[in-house]
Parts: C-alpha cells; sequence; structure tokens
C-alpha cells in the first residue's frame, strides 16, 4: 500500500475534488455533530464555561498525530509526501493574535462559521461575509504587507527539529499534554457549572 | 402555547400546553466528536497527503472576485495569484470544495439532529443588530489574522498540529492567549 | 445519542490507548522511513577508482556456491523476467522499493541488472543510506550467463588461463552451467545446458533482448 494515494498517482486532480468533497461533508458532519456550529458554545471556551472546542480540537490532534506517527512507522503512509504547513515566525504569531482576537467577537471560525450557516444561523452567515471581506481586503492591499508576510520563513519546521528531540517523544509529550488538559478542562466546567450561571 | 427551551447540551424541549415534547438532540460527547474529527483528519493525510483547512477556500474565492472586479490588480497581486492560473483565470481549488463538504455535512447533521433552526445565536444582553454586527468585525479580523497566519484553526492548528508544525503551535498559542485576554471586553455580547 | 456511561467507558479507552501509543512512540525510533541521506561524493568516487564496487560473475558465483554469510543477492528486474531466470539465491527488489527495504548493516548486498547500469545506480542510493557492504554485478546478467554459466576457454589459452578456467568450470558446474572449449561464437549459446530446456530458453530469451 503506497499512501498519501494521490502523491502516488492512485487517481488524478477530478476525482480529488470528490475526495475533498467526502472529507469536507466528514468534517462538518464532526464539528456539528460536538457544537461547533454553536457560537454561544464556542465563546463558553473563554469564560472557561463550557470547553468542547479545547476538547475537539486536541482530542482530532492526538488522534491525527498518533495514526500518522503509526501509519509511517509500519510504513503503510510516506510521511514525506505529506504537506507539513510551513512555518513563518512573525507572520504566524502576528496571525494568530489577530485571528484570536476576531474569535472572541465572532465566536465562530472560518470552518465553523459555515457549519453555522448551514445550520440556519444568520449570525454565522455573517461571520462568513466577514471572513470572506477581510480576506479580500488584505488581499487587495497586500503590497504593503507582503515584506511583512514573508518574513523569518522558516520552511517545513516541526517541533522534534526545533527542540532537537525525537518525534515520538514529542508525540508523547502532546499526548500527556492533551490529557492533562482534559482533565484541567473538565474540573474548569464543574467548578463553573457550580457557579452561578452569567 | 408552545414554549422552546433550549439546555446547554443542545438539545431543545418544546413544549405545547405544559406537555413536553423533545425536538432537538444533545450535542455529541465532544471527545468522540474529535476522535471522528480526527480520524477524518488522518484520511485526508493517507489519501490526498495534506490536511483539512478553511480560510485558503475564502481566500480562493476572494481571487475569483478581484479577477472580475479589478482583473488588472488581481494579476499582479501576489497573494492572489496562488490562487489563479497563469492566465489569471480563476482554478478550481480544492478547499473551495472541501468547505462546500463541510457546510453539506453540517447541514445533514443538524437537519438529523433536529437542530436546524433559523435564529440568531448571543448573549442574553445584546440586541440582535449588534450580533450581526459583531459577528461580520469578528469575521474580518480573523481574515486579515488567517492571510497572516497562512490559515486558521482548521488548516494551521488542526493540520498543522498534527503535523507538530513550529508555526501552527505558534498560531494556535497566539490565537488563544489572544482570545482570552480580548474576553473580559466581550462579556456584553456573551454573557 | 448514546447513554452516557457507555461514552465514557469508549472515551477512557480511548485515552489509555492513546497514553500506550504515545509511550511507545517514545520507543519507537522514527517514522520516516527514508533516513536523510547524504552522498559523501569524495568517499564513493575513490571506492568507485578502486573498483571496490562491483564485483565479478565468477566472484559471485564463489561466494554463493561457499555460503557467504550474510550474503543478499538483489534483482532490479521486474518480475516477468525474474520468473524467466534468475541467479539462484537472488531475491527480486525494485528500484524503487530499494530504498525502502530493510537492509542490517551486516548484510552483503549484492544488486545485478540485465545489464550493470541500473544495478550501478542503486548501488548508489544504498552507499548514500549508510550501507558499506554494497555491490553491484559487474557485466549484470549477461555476464553471470557468460562467464558462470557459459563460460568457454580459447584452445590456445596459456597454462594459467587452463587453471583458472578449471576453478571457473567447477563454480559453472554447480549452478548447472555447461563450460566449454572454443570460441564463443555468437551470443545465442550453441552449447547443451546440462539443467533442463527450460533454464536454455531462458537464457536465449534474455540474451535476445539485450540492453
Amino acid at each position: 500500500m503506497s499512501a498519501p494515494f494521490f502523491e502516488f498517482g492512485a487517481f488524478g486532480e477530478s476525482a480529488s475534488f470528490g475526495v475533498a468533497l467526502i472529507i469536507g461533508i466528514a468534517f462538518g458532519w464532526f464539528l456539528e455533530r460536538s457544537g461547533m456550529g454553536s457560537a454561544r458554545k464556542l465563546a463558553g471556551q473563554f469564560y472557561l464555561r463550557d470547553l468542547t472546542v479545547f476538547k475537539v480540537m486536541f482530542t482530532a490532534i492526538v488522534t491525527a498525530m498518533l495514526g500518522a506517527f503509526w501509519l509511517g512507522w509500519m510504513g503503510v503512509l510516506d510521511l514525506s509526501r505529506v504537506y507539513v504547513p510551513e512555518t513563518f515566525i512573525l507572520p504566524q504569531l502576528a496571525g494568530g493574535l489577530i485571528f484570536g482576537a476576531g474569535f472572541a467577537m465572532g465566536g465562530l471560525c472560518p470552518g465553523t462559521s459555515c457549519v453555522s450557516a448551514a445550520t440556519g444561523r444568520i449570525d454565522g452567515f455573517a461571520v462568513v461575509i466577514g471572513m470572506f471581506a477581510g480576506v479580500l481586503a488584505t488581499g487587495l492591499f497586500f503590497d504593503p504587507l507582503q515584506a511583512f508576510y514573508e518574513s523569518t520563513p522558516k520552511g517545513a519546521f516541526t517541533l522534534p527539529q526545533l527542540l532537537g528531540t525525537g518525534e515520538g517523544i514529542v508525540v508523547l509529550g502532546i499526548v500527556l499534554i492533551a490529557i492533562a488538559g482534559f482533565r484541567g478542562a473538565e474540573a474548569l466546567e464543574r467548578r463553573s457549572a457550580r457557579m452561578p450561571s452569567r | 402555547m408552545s414554549a422552546t427551551v433550549v439546555a446547554r447540551d443542545g438539545s431543545a424541549t418544546e413544549s405545547l400546553r405544559g406537555v413536553a415534547l423533545r425536538t432537538a438532540q444533545a450535542y455529541s460527547n465532544p471527545y468522540l466528536a474529535g476522535f471522528g474529527l480526527g480520524l477524518v483528519l488522518l484520511g485526508a493525510f493517507v489519501v490526498m497527503g495534506r490536511g483539512l483547512g478553511a480560510s485558503g477556500a475564502f481566500a480562493s474565492v476572494a481571487a475569483a472576485v478581484s479577477t472580475g472586479v479589478a482583473p488588472e490588480a488581481a494579476r499582479s497581486n501576489d497573494y492572489f495569484a496562488r490562487y489563479l492560473s497563469a492566465s489569471g483565470a480563476p482554478r478550481i481549488d480544492w478547499l473551495l470544495i472541501e468547505l462546500v463538504g463541510v457546510t453539506i455535512g453540517g447541514f445533514v447533521s443538524a437537519f438529523l439532529a433536529g437542530r436546524l433552526s433559523r435564529s440568531i445565536e448571543r448573549g442574553p444582553r445584546i440586541t440582535d443588530g449588534s450580533r450581526l454586527r459583531f459577528a461580520f468585525a469578528g469575521g474580518a479580523i480573523m481574515g486579515v489574522g488567517a492571510v497572516f497566519a497562512r490559515g486558521c484553526t482548521s488548516g494551521q492548528a488542526l493540520t498543522g498540529g498534527a503535523l507538530l508544525s513550529v508555526g501552527s503551535w505558534l498560531f494556535m498559542g497566539a490565537a488563544f492567549a489572544a482570545a482570552y485576554a480580548a474576553a473580559p471586553f466581550l462579556r456584553k455580547a456573551w454573557t | 445519542m448514546m447513554p452516557t456511561h457507555n461514552s465514557r467507558q469508549i472515551v477512557r479507552y480511548l485515552g489509555g490507548i492513546a497514553v500506550v501509543l504515545g509511550v511507545m512512540a517514545a520507543f519507537a525510533g522514527s517514522p520516516r522511513r527514508q533516513t536523510n541521506a547524504r552522498l559523501d561524493l569524495d568517499r564513493l568516487a575513490q571506492t568507485v577508482e578502486r573498483d571496490d564496487d562491483n564485483v565479478t560473475a565468477v566472484e559471485l558465483g564463489d561466494w554463493i556456491r561457499n555460503r557467504r554469510p550474510n550474503l543478499r543477492i538483489v534483482d532490479l528486474r521486474d518480475s516477468a523476467e525474474f520468473e524467466d531466470y534468475h541467479i539462484p539465491t537472488a531475491e527480486r527488489i525494485a528500484l524503487t522499493s530499494l530504498t525502502s527495504t530493510r537492509f542490517r548493516n551486516d548484510e552483503t548486498v549484492v544488486l545485478y541488472s540485465g545489464g550493470d547500469g541500473r544495478a550501478a545506480q542503486g548501488w548508489v542510493f544504498l552507499r548514500a543510506m549508510g550501507f558499506t557492504r554494497v555491490y553491484f554485478l559487474k557485466g549484470g546478467l549477461y555476464e553471470w550467463l557468460d562467464d558462470v554459466m557459459n563460460p568457454a576457454i580459447s584452445p590456445s589459452a596459456s597454462e594459467n588461463e587452463r587453471l583458472e578456467f578449471r576453478r571457473v568450470s567447477e563454480i559453472s558446474r554447480y549452478f548447472g552451467g555447461a563450460p566449454m572449449v572454443g570460441e564463443r561464437k555468437s551470443s545465442r549459446p550453441s552449447i547443451e545446458v546440462k539443467s533442463n530446456g527450460s533454464v536454455r530458453e531462458a537464457v536465449s530469451r534474455i540474451r535476445g533482448r539485450g540492453c
């Protein structure tokens, strides 16, 4: 078995769009199932009332991370052919800060805003339109921003490379941090449930 | 005569003249849903050699729109260029199709769970109009952030997180930090 | 949707599995098959100059006959050609799978193909990956067929050459070959191959295909 299948020529570009649709449907399904299409639920994260976002995200990250590691180790998945997002230290730091502020304000992220809009939420639709406007505006005024956008490139820079340790150690570390985080999240939610609701 | 009470777990109960009729299901266990999500992400790695995403789809639509509105600017724009073909025509973007799928998946799930509802979600202390303005503004700000970060929570946090990319973890940390920092100022909107 | 205590149990199991997989990962080594190959070109060039990168067919025959320990002979051709005829004890590995095959550092790997081009390329790959006991068969399978399966000696050979030929003949007969005295007229075998006829057909098929 040679995976990633697309990279090894198992199917062409038109079929890959079919794959995109299927993957997207599954993605949207699980987002809605966990309530991530609800802005109030997502915003609850930031008042430590409802930490569903953290639980869903980190469970997903740990699952895919362990899956990728072991499929790679078994030789089933060729990890060198999986696209790792490139690192640009400053722009991603700045982008993250800006994104987070917007997230707290809108209560939905790009993916979940589509889910929210699909379920009939008008505020979800508003976030979608806003996202689009923001991206369009930044794109149109890209010239003066380009230098910053392209600064501090590091290529496909991974945590094991940064820390100088093996991938397995980093994987274990993240699993343990996630489990500790989940315990903490449960405790916070129980505490918040006991407090007078606001 | 009829009243709907929505519980915090998402389930809703509509009662008619005092008789309760359950109308909407509670949300799934977040860990199980997250596990499913992780398998979908892993599936993308195995089948396509890439991860998920969302903001990239917005960028490709923006690129397509800009070719219609200001073709010269679009062609010479280094940001939109990667979403356009060599001749400047819009290309079909994988992420765009995926996002269409996300919308369909979200709709089907909500439909089956009885959670479809034309409504505006907001905190109890603000008006519908305020909420919509905040939503738009929040979306726009996220759009700016997503451009610089080369992604959002789907593309960077989930995908880059699972693949241990330093930039992705930086993005995740910064985004959560900023959101928690901004939250106290936005209490009125949500609580 | 699901009874809550069942989901909690499943979540606990998943969490436990995650921890186990995580701990195992810490001891598992790299999940990436292809180690970063580095080419020490100077060293490789010297090895080539010294002719230390290849073995002759007769040497290889000797190694097989003497059951040299940890010897691995790799046929780089396609499966049809391999089924037709292959050097005894050889295994088939495609060039594209070569770099993901697990060789041990103490194994002596001999690569061969029809000629020696492909095998020499495979040699570079394996050397780049850090294996040092790698050779390719000089002249490839054709040389094997010529020198081991059908060795020939001219009637006017010197005493030393005859001695050498006797040694080669022994090896040849071990593999069912047929040594002969006289000129080898054409590239097609004109002598009886002692083993069954299918080998002879196979040999002529191989010769006919050429480079």
